[in-house]
């Protein structure tokens, strides 16, 4: 690794590790220190290959890297029913949506692992739907299918929470 | 709001006061290195890196990806046979069950017992057993998650098991030094300077580095011997330079290794007349990988391999030129002790 790559490794974290940080912790539905951690293996290993991916889409190696990860640490953990979320502390606590940002979010972390990370490439990341399912290694139909049945089942625990709230 | 809106704003809300640590590129490369060092440092000097670094729980909880296990799995067989596998230790099929059968001279399967039954049968089929700690929540504290050798692996009684124990809490008084006396092997005693082990004499190392006080005996194959040498005040379990020497089994392991980095295009150096592989390895050693350890390699006689391994960090401070120097003269000095 030469110097050079060092530097472009540490432009590349500025620049990126934050947002990986975030999709790290929407997919496998984490702690804050949990997903951070998890980031970090998944960092370790693009450092690993650095000097031969950091030409190639360095940023599409590391998303996928770190969504498998954490695709596979919900599957292993289900950190998902052990980690309480935490807000985050600038949601004012009287805001009218918060009830519904909670039930959105337990709706979300409720989801098969592969079936959330479909809807935060989708929804959060802004991915397409080619993009998500190359990154995800499955087809353009199971992402759709999967995204679908997942934006149904967030819909319907909506309706029923502005149902009951009517 | 549609659905699509509404989750859009749930997930933004949920991870706006999230940022990554201006640290992670230090953490990062320091997990690397240490990565590559609990690998070569065999797998007694497990515990003592985990619990040197101080993480949170969570980094050494994922069987899969984790150093750890690497480590684990890698002395055994990554190293000698250049089939590494983290997941080689893996529960089988035959480790749910409650008896475990013990055909003579082949290690039962433990993985998934408690580990006071483990080290009773181990003992009882006559093998020397090793205890390795993990902190993981994975499994429940007491219960053998990773072994080594792998169930079914033919070994003699009096061999050395590896188990590795879940255990949910470090307690403090696990933490260095005491970790590096208990956990590091002396499987050769003292070595003095630590140049002579295994019948072979290290005759040039770089000035400024001092013997490791640890030896490994059979962790990279039968048999096998190795020790390291450390820069003054280094912490436990880091390495500047290891050196491994292979005979019988294990040097010919080594062999097909060597064959197997001619196949990856590598061009061998003269070391004293002989053909030695200056390459930078991956970690379970049989990879020749951009960014891996820088390892000089040769058969030093019939039946007798050598590896001479330098730090990531140490060959940083040197600069890669320098390093390859050192490793050439340090292999250069290699003899058969007579």
């Amino acid at each position: 690794m030469t110097d050079e790559d060092e530097a472009a490794f540490d432009e590349f974290l500025a620049a990126r590790s934050t947002a990986l940080l975030r999709t790290a912790i929407l997919v496998c539905g984490a702690s804050a220190v949990d997903a951070e951690d998890m980031v970090q293996s998944a960092l370790e290993k693009v450092y690993r290959h650095w000097p031969r991916i950091r030409h190639d889409n360095p940023e599409a190696y590391a998303r996928r890297v770190v969504v498998n990860g954490a695709i596979s640490r919900a599957r292993r953990r289900k950190v998902i029913r052990e980690i309480t979320f935490a807000q985050p502390p600038e949601t004012p606590v009287e805001s009218p949506d918060l009830g519904l940002r909670e039930v959105l979010l337990a709706e979300l972390r409720k989801l098969p692992a592969r079936m959330r990370a479909v809807l935060v490439l989708r929804y959060w990341e802004d991915l397409s739907e080619a993009e998500t399912a190359a990154l995800l290694g499955c087809s353009v139909g199971t992402v759709k299918s999967q995204a679908a049945r997942g934006l149904a089942r967030v819909r319907a625990r909506m309706e029923n929470l502005e149902g009951a709230s009517a | 709001m549609n659905v699509e809106e509404a989750l859009r704003d749930a997930m933004a809300a949920q991870v706006a006061g999230v940022h990554a640590s201006p640290y992670l590129g230090q953490s990062v490369r320091r997990r690397s290195r240490r990565a590559t060092v609990r690998f070569r440092t065999a797998g007694a000097a497990v515990l003592t890196a985990a619990v040197a670094v101080g993480v949170p729980v969570a980094m050494t909880a994922q069987p899969g990806t984790d150093p750890v296990a690497g480590g684990l799995a890698g002395p055994g067989t990554g190293a000698g046979a250049g089939v590494a596998a983290p997941g080689t230790a893996t529960p089988s099929e035959t480790g749910s069950g409650d008896t475990i059968a013990v055909p003579e001279g082949v290690v039962p399967d433990v993985v998934g017992k408690s580990a006071g039954d483990v080290m009773t049968l181990l003992d009882e089929a006559g093998y020397t057993v090793r205890i390795v700690k993990v902190v993981t929540g994975d499994a429940p504290e007491g219960t053998v998650i990773a072994q080594m050798p792998a169930a079914g692996t033919a070994a003699p009684a009096g061999a050395a098991v590896m188990i590795t124990i879940a255990t949910t809490v470090v307690s403090t008084s696990d933490t260095a030094p005491d970790a590096q006396t208990s956990w590091t092997p002396q499987d050769l005693g003292d070595l003095g300077d630590g140049r002579t082990l295994g019948g072979v004499h290290v005759g040039y190392l770089p000035k400024d580095l001092e013997w490791g006080k640890w030896s490994g005996k059979d962790g990279f194959g039968t048999e096998s011997y190795t020790t390291s040498w450390v820069e003054p005040g280094q912490e436990p379990g880091v390495y500047s330079i290891q050196l491994i020497v292979y005979r019988k089994e294990a040097a010919s392991l080594l062999a097909k290794r060597l064959r197997g980095y001619a196949g990856q295009g590598a061009r061998p150096v003269d070391v004293d007349g002989k053909r030695a592989y200056l390459v930078s390895l991956s970690e379970g050693g049989d990879r020749i990988t951009d960014g891996g350890t820088r390892t000089i390699t040769w058969t030093l006689a019939s039946g007798v391999g050598i590896e001479v391994m330098m730090s990531p960090d140490y060959e940083a401070k040197l600069g890669r030129g320098a390093a390859d120097r050192e490793l050439r003269k340090i292999a250069a000095g290699v003899a058969l002790d007579r």
